[in-house]
């Protein structure tokens, strides 16, 4: 973990305002949380956290962040001490809001926001609507059945891809999102999926049982937790990039154990006709 | 090939969506998502598969560094999905079959390759990022 005091942001440090250090330091937190809860890795976080504190002319401020946690403090010597710790749970991706948070804080380094004004713009980064949960069913069957094909499955088998795609967002957004935790949702979505792929297949859509479950199982495989903890750990965050590829693992190990659990039980079923 | 490449851009936007991409890029993360794969089918060609993955990894992160220097904004918009169909999701599925199946033999060889290919997406992902911004910089200023 390298402290902010090291990589100073030399540009901004010359048009540094003074302002209120607390309130600038809660400014950065929050843009540190909206960062970090929305799927950024450390370093970002650590940049954009250090250029706005440069920026407003709290020169003492130093962050400390790790997966789902900022340690921020500010003030030297005997006088007022700013110091906050902040626990962010990470709630899947929002690239959208990464990428504005990251041009807020580029504005910001170039001088166009008061605090009270970048106060405005984070919040209403924060209340940027989501996408509709219709729009992400639909990318997930799409995306699902686009995969199918890619691995090798032929129109039928993209079609009941796609289907079983549809299935398993519905089932992420409103069971295993909600009401279970990772381990036991992922085991779930796995044999979830077998389940769905062996109904269709029985029904007569689809020529190929694996290519169909490779394909709709793809929304649950872990990419993003995968390719940020290796950024984490090529960059030196090593703590963050280790729990990060941790997760990772898990999630993959339990789609397997799920997909696993569903064959073993429905191939004795279907008489082993769909293997 | 070419139904394979389509397949990849339309799989590589359906997860932009997923992850909240903003709509503007979604042309970006498709072009990217099928460069890699064309560039994966020609040196599967040649190569073995964690090879392949490596040399499709390496052309997604330059590409995606080049976007987001162009496009003024985090690199990761564009690499997660366009890395995504790389990523050993298949290999996952065979290694459990496998072993469900009883013919551990073959599981102990696709959890193997499986392993191999996340070890070369990191190397490709790890070696790009070495390269100096500055290089994106001019690369993308010359556009």
């Amino acid at each position: 973990m390298s402290t902010s005091g090291q990589k100073r942001i030399e540009s901004t440090i010359d048009t540094a305002i003074d302002c209120d250090e607390d309130e600038v330091m809660e400014l950065a937190m929050q843009a540190g949380e909206l960062l970090l809860e929305n799927g950024a890795e450390i370093f970002r976080v650590e940049e954009t956290m250090d250029r706005i504190c440069r920026h407003y002319g709290v020169e003492s401020a130093s962050q400390f962040i790790l997966m789902n946690y900022i340690l921020a403090t500010a003030g030297e010597g005997h006088g007022h001490v700013f110091a906050k710790v902040r626990h962010i749970p990470v709630n899947g991706s929002h690239l959208d809001k990464v990428a504005a948070v990251n041009q807020l804080s580029r504005e910001i380094a170039e001088g166009k926001y008061t605090v009270s004004e970048a106060y405005q713009a984070l919040e209403t980064i924060r209340r940027m609507p989501d996408k509709r949960k219709s729009v992400l069913i639909l990318a997930s069957g799409v995306a699902s059945g686009a995969f199918c094909c890619l691995f090798g499955g032929n129109l039928m088998d993209c079609l009941a891809a796609a289907i079983a795609g549809f299935l398993i967002y519905v089932y992420i957004l409103y069971i295993s999102g909600p009401h279970l935790s990772k381990i036991v949702g992922n085991v779930g979505g796995g044999a979830f999926v077998t389940l769905v792929c062996n109904l269709l297949y029985m029904a007569g859509i689809g020529d190929h049982l694996n290519f169909m479950i490779i394909g709709s199982m793809m929304p649950l495989v872990p990419g993003v937790a995968f390719t940020i903890a290796i950024r984490d750990a090529a960059d030196g965050d090593y703590i963050s990039g280790t729990v990060r590829m941790i997760d990772a693992l898990l999630v993959f190990i339990c789609i397997a154990i799920g997909v696993g659990m569903g064959i073993a039980v429905l191939n004795p079923l279907t008489g082993g006709a769909a293997l | 090939m070419m139904i394979q490449i389509i397949a990849a851009v339309i799989a590589t936007v359906g997860f932009s969506v997923l992850f909240g991409v903003p709509s503007k890029y979604y042309p970006y993360c498709g072009v990217i998502g099928g460069a890699g794969w064309l560039v994966y089918l020609i040196a599967l060609e040649r190569f073995s598969t964690a090879g392949a993955s490596l040399a499709a990894t390496m052309v997604v992160i330059f590409l995606s560094r080049l976007a987001a220097v162009r496009k003024k904004c985090p690199v990761t918009i564009f690499l997660i999905a366009g890395i995504f169909p790389l990523v050993p999701g298949a290999g996952v599925y065979w290694t459990a079959y496998y072993i469900v199946t009883d013919q551990l033999r073959l599981a102990a060889e696709t959890g193997y390759t499986a392993v191999k290919v996340a070890v070369a997406i990191v190397l490709g992902i790890v070696f790009i990022f070495e390269l100096p911004q500055g290089l994106f910089v001019r690369l993308a200023g010359n556009k």
